[in-house]
């Protein structure tokens, strides 16, 4: 590990120049107040001030709605020409969801391992920014609100300049293919950046009251609560929650077959285990008919089951989901409910 | 094999979707040559007729002469696809079955409209069996050829069942609903159109109709507390859906959704 300093002004040149290592995708704006991430054309277009994007940056390594193989009668199954498969740079990465993209390659890499995954993974370097927090954010109650890992660079905003921490070799020659943008830290700097750590950390603690440590014990034991039931009344299963979720990775496979009944593609395209249809099989039978049972899902799967495989949440507390729901249903509210602390 | 015989009708409506499928213009040689058309109006004046394997069938049953021809097609054909929002919800002219048809007449045509004879507007699965349904005001093109590759091969196509908030979100367009505060119907409604309104900062209106499991009430509480005016709500739910009245009605009470907004919110207080 290495650390050094960038001052702000210079952050637009640094930036600029990282298009050498690949398609340069930043925070910008969309629409009247939201955030994207997408292809940095004009370097005024960056948006470090931005809260959340509305999609998660998993989109780039599984896409929403795909083509995954073509096959036809003639030459059988062809993998499907991968157009996101180049070299890409995501800048300004925020602790959270940079912890998302950790926890998605554990789903990725286990049983079946997607190759089509990886290979965009290992071809995306990750340049973490450190954030201000919004009153959606939890991300302390859910471990994510510092990563030591998962990033080539991770840009810490120390007032006037910002610390570079440099974790792997490819941001070490981002660095190095700009040597007289960067300077080595001085004191005053280490200690604006002490204070600055231990404001945002009170920051995050004032706002976030959560505790989930008994989060898979209460959710076992409250299976037949009516508060799933009370929650579901309002969820509208309309499936905005788990389309921005970091972690959610539900995707069906469908194939379209072309009119002359000699072509086709394999299509796959994210899933929601909202959806009535997602738990519905052969025969017409449907393991979670019923809106309650699958909105009970969602956190059996993100607070109970993926504790027990992996050892922690798969949630980051990046508050998209609290953000986005049209029916105001807090994440935080039904694991207080849960835990009887309202 | 023989190709299957194919007809394509209208009923009452705009006839967009019998001019969706004539817009396939890349794919229409292949259609044909893949069936054998025995009616399309819209397309030729040659029509025989006769039994046949599949009819699309667009437009709401709107008076006995649809309700009879509608019967027609059904006895024989083997299967009959509903296409576009009339036919599959009542759409449009569905929007105002609250009203009793002979005062609806008059309000709509004066005294001299007392001797057209008017159905309450239904979808076509309230008279006959649907075998398949395929939404949209219009169909979506993507949908129906995909539904026709389905059907030669002797299957039921896949057809989009997700809300439009989920395209809304796969494509990253900024919630009309939520960040914007307006009066979006994208929660309930089925996509399937790529989210096209929202894409163009237009909100949802819900014309491809509910998805399988609409949670209305949830729909109007939110948009309630949003500020939003009931019958404004009401009128919004109805215009493309005949079902979302009845939803709505059983969440607001029954009220004629086009009475005035003073009216509304006297009822609000009462």
């Amino acid at each position: 590990m290495r650390i050094i300093k960038l001052k702000k002004e210079h952050l637009r040149d640094f930036v600029g120049s990282l298009s050498a290592f690949g398609k340069l995708y930043a925070p910008q704006a969309r629409g009247e107040k939201s955030f994207v991430l997408k292809e940095l054309k004009d370097l005024s277009n960056l948006r470090l001030d931005y809260r959340r994007t509305i999609l998660p940056p998993k989109k780039f390594f599984n896409r929403p709605d795909e083509t995954i193989l073509n096959f036809s009668s003639d030459n059988g199954y062809q993998a499907a020409a991968d157009a996101n498969g180049g070299r890409r740079v995501l800048f300004g990465l925020h602790a959270c969801d940079i912890k998302g993209l950790e926890i998605l390659d554990w789903v990725m890499r286990d049983g079946y391992r997607d190759e089509k995954y990886f290979q965009r993974r290992e071809r995306t370097a990750v340049i973490g920014v450190s954030c201000e927090p919004d009153e959606s954010c939890f991300c302390l109650a859910m471990q994510a609100d510092n990563v030591e890992t998962g990033y080539d660079l991770f840009l810490s905003d120390v007032n006037s300049c910002y610390l570079v921490t440099v974790r792997t070799s490819l941001g070490d020659d981002m660095v190095n293919a700009n040597q007289e943008l960067f300077q080595e830290v001085g004191k005053d700097t280490i200690e604006a950046f002490k204070k600055k750590t231990h404001a945002h950390a009170r920051k995050l603690d004032d706002m976030c009251d959560l505790s989930v440590s008994q989060m898979p014990e209460l959710i076992e034991l409250e299976y037949m609560s009516d508060i799933w039931k009370d929650y579901a009344k309002r969820c509208l299963s309309c499936g905005s929650c788990t389309m921005v979720c970091p972690t959610c990775t539900c995707y069906d496979i469908r194939d379209e077959v072309e009119l002359d009944q000699q072509r086709g593609t394999r299509k796959k395209r994210w899933d929601s285990c909202f959806f009535p249809d997602y738990a519905a099989v052969a025969g017409g039978e449907n393991f979670r008919a019923e809106a309650y049972s699958r909105f009970r899902y969602r956190y059996l799967h993100k607070q109970d089951g993926f504790v027990a495989k992996y050892g922690r949440s798969s949630c980051v507390g990046c508050g998209r989901c609290i953000e986005i729901c049209p029916a105001k249903i807090d994440l935080r509210d039904v694991i207080k409910s849960i835990e009887g602390v309202t | 094999m023989a190709k299957p015989r194919i007809g394509i009708y209208g009923l009452t409506g705009c006839a967009g979707d019998q001019l969706a499928i004539l817009n396939c213009e890349d794919e229409l040689l292949d259609i044909v040559n893949a069936v054998d058309l025995r009616s399309f109006s819209m397309a030729s004046s040659s029509n025989p007729e006769g039994e046949i394997d599949v009819a699309f069938v667009e437009g709401a049953v709107c008076q006995q002469r649809d309700l009879d021809e509608l019967k027609e097609i059904r006895s024989r054909s083997k299967l009959l696809i509903a296409i576009g929002t009339c036919a599959v919800w009542g759409g449009v002219a569905a929007a105002r079955n609250d009203i009793d048809r002979e005062k609806l007449k008059e309000k709509v045509y004066g005294p001299s409209g007392s001797f057209l004879e008017s159905l309450p507007v239904k979808p076509l699965g309230e008279h006959v069996k649907v075998d398949l349904a395929i939404s949209g005001c219009p169909i979506e093109k993507e949908e129906l050829i995909n539904s026709v590759a389905s059907l030669l091969r002797g299957d039921l196509p896949l057809l989009v069942s997700f809300p439009v908030c989920t395209s809304c979100k796969m494509h990253e367009y900024e919630c009309l609903l939520v960040k914007r505060g307006q009066l979006c119907l994208g929660p309930i409604t089925r996509a399937g159109c790529e989210a096209r309104c929202p894409g163009l900062n237009r909100v949802c209106r819900g014309c491809r109709g509910p998805v399988d499991e609409p949670n209305a009430a949830s729909e109007v509480a939110l948009l309630k507390e949003r500020g939003f005016d009931r019958r404004d709500i009401i009128n919004a739910l109805a215009t493309f859906a005949a079902p979302a009245e009845k939803l709505a009605e059983q969440i607001v009470g029954k009220e004629p959704a086009c009475q005035s907004a003073q009216d509304a919110s006297q009822a609000e207080k009462e």
